[in-house]
């Protein structure tokens, strides 16, 4: 693993990336079941309405930003798989930021390789690209937004980070981390913070200190506000247990319950759908790469609805965390890959069945979602209690020496 | 040391941090062996004190920024975004499609407004058959109507029968004809307008399109009734043969939505027979000049045949545990989340 250089990983993902999508025509040319996406159709004809001038939204399920369809347009006169080829190249971007943000905190080469390999030929991920899904343009934005805040450019930041919130809305979940990330302690004009270099040093123990109670305090307030508002009211999975759990209360048991009792369940709900993300956050911020991950797989179980795309928010994010977790390959992290897998596999089992074969397995699919739900708070839970929570700024040496000698 | 402590204390003092200047002048007094610890235990608590000093703006400007963050989420996601809808393409169709016609004067797709309106609208358009030549023009009949597939997504095979007449129209001028097909289709199921779009590219119909409620994600409880116009290419100058024919077979790909509760865990769509007709375009001396056959009205008695698809319902009887179960399932979850985060998190392995 040692002799593979970054350039030739890089050469070899291209290629291969380069030959999916020439495999992908070709699918599409001569057999039933397409390669590409869906959504790249979708993609394509709002550009082409884009480059005539008219608007992307005339086209009816597209629902994405303008600025997509404008990176599409060449599709119209340079190749209907330019879009591929942008994404793919997007996904490669992906894999040289982990290796840069990897790098600047001083991660062990073989680590470093290890982490891009994860990304770069994860079958998940190399597909969404070649596919023609965007995803991959959002998870380069998304660590080129790490890469500026480690080396303290906020503004730079903050700019891409209104960019990517327009392009797709989920990233607004990391508002709340970087607000407590960006410590003035660590930033301040004219000094690239301080990084915490990557060690083996297994023995870290968590640090909350006052500030972050503080924090907390300030926030808990804006909060009580907040989830009785309408806020990141795109999770209506618990909104409508609520609304089915209380139509069916009413109609067998107790005829009487009013509608204030309604709008409390709705309200408690969305407070337990709030809290696990809150307290993420509050618990992880200061390793900021760690709570983007852990919000993002809490946000990815609890969402309505789940598809494969979705799992490249995180994936993108797994290989920058892995140098920090003391779980080994053998076997705790191949049984949670297994135990992932084999839950998703077991509920699209059940899916196939009803979609494809029309029985009625409405039940067993239920039943397979939770198990999903479950095999995914085991994950994260393992993780959590594996990670070497390693706060991404250090101050300067003098307070250092002292934190140590108190340990 | 002291050179490269005034230097940190210099960056500090920058901007917010003058105040503490004075203050820290006084460790720098003590030899430099005891210093070293000293200095870095005072600049340690004097950087935590002020930093709690500090924290009071510093909070402050971070909880308004976070209050602002959700306020401006709770305004945005109240209000109401009202999304226009694309309208249909009105402008390349000519005239071309009898449903748009239809869909002109009714909103909603409507047994007994569409017999109707084919019955009394379609008249002026009708190729002149009177008794004396009736023998003339285009018979079309539904030879077989079935279902072909499994699940959600399946396909409607017709097969038509085009005969023309006993005796052959020979004043005619050349003409085209199509044969047009419409399948008025159930609240159950939809057709899928991109996919008929690329059937056309791929097999060949003439035109295809659908009229009525095009909205793929909607479910059947909350849908309206749509129907697809397929136009298929029946040849040239066949009025002027008698008693030819021509099999045309038609699959369309059709979709299940989702449906409403069914005690028996199962949703009945029946299907019908599709109305159909044959255009027959003559070029003129002026204009194209263009009139439909239709089947006798006699044949839509008969017209009783449908096609049943069974779908997946859900069952209300499983809405209360399924909602109970789900909660205490979710539940579960976030406490089990929020206690790692709080009390497992950074722990210690052991090292061997």
């Amino acid at each position: 693993m040692n002799s593979l250089k970054p350039g030739s990983i890089f050469l070899i993902s291209a290629i291969f990336r380069v030959g999916l999508i020439l495999y992908g025509e070709w699918q599409d040319a001569h057999m039933e079941v397409r390669y590409t996406d869906v959504d790249y159709l979708v993609f394509s004809d709002a550009a082409s309405l884009m480059a005539s001038g008219q608007s992307p939204y005339k086209r009816t399920t597209y629902r994405y930003s303008p600025l997509l369809a404008f990176l599409l347009i060449p599709n119209s006169f340079i190749a209907a798989s330019w879009g591929k080829f942008l994404f793919s190249a997007s996904d490669l971007f992906v894999g040289l930021f982990i290796r840069i943000i990897l790098k600047q905190r001083k991660v062990p080469d073989h680590l470093c390789t290890y982490s891009m390999l994860i990304w770069l030929f994860n079958p998940f991920t190399f597909t969404i690209g070649t596919r023609g899904n965007c995803e991959p343009v959002v998870c380069a934005m998304i660590l080129w937004i790490i890469i500026c805040l480690i080396n303290g450019n906020v503004v730079q930041a903050a700019c891409w980070f209104g960019l990517i919130v327009h392009f797709r809305i989920y990233p607004i979940i990391y508002a709340l981390p970087i607000i407590l990330f960006l410590d003035p302690r660590f930033f301040q004009s004219g000094v690239k913070p301080l990084l915490c270099d990557w060690t083996s040093d297994q023995g870290k123990i968590r640090q909350i200190n006052s500030q972050v109670t503080d924090q907390f305090d300030g926030v808990f307030s804006s909060f009580v506000l907040a989830f009785s508002s309408d806020y990141m009211d795109g999770n209506f999975y618990m909104r409508h247990c609520s609304i089915i759990l209380l139509a069916q209360i009413q109609d067998i048991i107790f005829p009487s319950i009013s509608t204030i009792s309604i709008l409390t369940m709705n309200v408690i709900f969305r407070f337990w759908k709030s809290s696990s993300p809150l307290v993420l956050v509050f618990c992880f911020a200061k390793d900021l790469v760690f709570c983007f991950f852990v919000q993002t797989v809490a946000f990815v179980a609890f969402n309505k609805v789940i598809t494969a795309q979705y799992f490249v928010w995180f994936f993108c994010l797994l290989p920058l965390i892995l140098p920090w977790t003391n779980m080994k390959f053998k076997w705790q992290g191949l049984c949670c890959i297994l135990l992932w897998m084999g839950a998703q596999t077991h509920w699209l089992l059940w899916g196939y069945l009803l979609e494809f074969k029309g029985k009625n397995v409405f039940l067993q699919l239920w039943m397979a979602s939770l198990l999903f739900q479950a095999a995914n708070t085991f994950i994260l839970i393992m993780l959590i209690r594996h990670h070497n929570y390693a706060p991404v700024f250090r101050q300067h040496t003098g307070l250092k020496t002292t934190q140590k000698k108190h340990e | 040391m002291a050179s490269s402590l005034r230097s940190w204390i210099d960056i500090r003092s920058e901007g917010k941090w003058k105040s503490s200047r004075a203050a820290l002048v006084l460790p720098l007094a003590p030899p430099p062996t005891i210093a070293v610890v000293d200095i870095d235990e005072f600049a340690g608590k004097l950087s935590y004190s002020m930093s709690t000093r500090h924290c009071n703006r510093l909070c402050l400007n971070q909880k308004l920024a976070i209050l602002w963050m959700f306020l401006s989420g709770a305004i945005v996601s109240s209000s109401e975004v009202e999304t226009s809808r694309p309208s249909d393409s009105r402008n390349s169709d000519d005239g071309k499609y009898i449903l748009r016609s239809y869909f002109d004067r009714y909103e909603n797709l409507d047994d007994s407004s569409f017999e109707n309106f084919m019955a009394h609208e379609l008249s002026p358009s009708l190729c002149q058959v009177t008794p004396e030549n009736r023998d003339h023009g285009v018979r079309l009949s539904v030879r077989e109507l079935s279902l072909v597939g499994e699940g959600s997504h399946r396909q409607l095979s017709s097969s038509i029968r085009l005969q023309t007449g006993a005796e052959s129209i020979p004043e005619l001028p050349p003409h085209k004809c199509e044969v047009i097909i419409i399948q008025r289709l159930p609240l159950g199921v939809f057709a899928d307008p991109f996919e008929l779009q690329n059937l056309h590219k791929r097999i060949g119909f003439r035109d295809v399109a659908v009229f009525g409620d095009t909205n793929l994600e909607l479910p059947s409880f909350r849908s309206n009734r749509s129907a697809a116009e397929v136009h298929i290419d029946a040849g040239s100058d066949i009025l002027f043969t008698q008693n030819s024919g021509m099999e045309i077979n038609m699959l369309l790909p059709l979709h299940a939505r989702y449906q409403p509760l069914d005690e028996s865990g199962y949703s009945i769509i029946e299907i019908g027979e599709p109305d159909i007709l044959t255009r027959c375009s003559m070029e003129g001396k002026q204009h194209k000049q263009s009139c439909l056959f239709m089947s006798p009205n006699d044949s839509g008695k008969s017209r009783t045949r449908t096609v049943e698809w069974k779908i997946p319902a859900g069952m209300k009887a499983h809405a209360g545990f399924v909602s109970v179960v789900t909660f205490i399932t979710a539940s579960l979850s976030t406490i089990s989340i929020v206690y790692a985060s709080m009390f497992w998190s950074g722990t210690k392995v052991p090292s061997t």
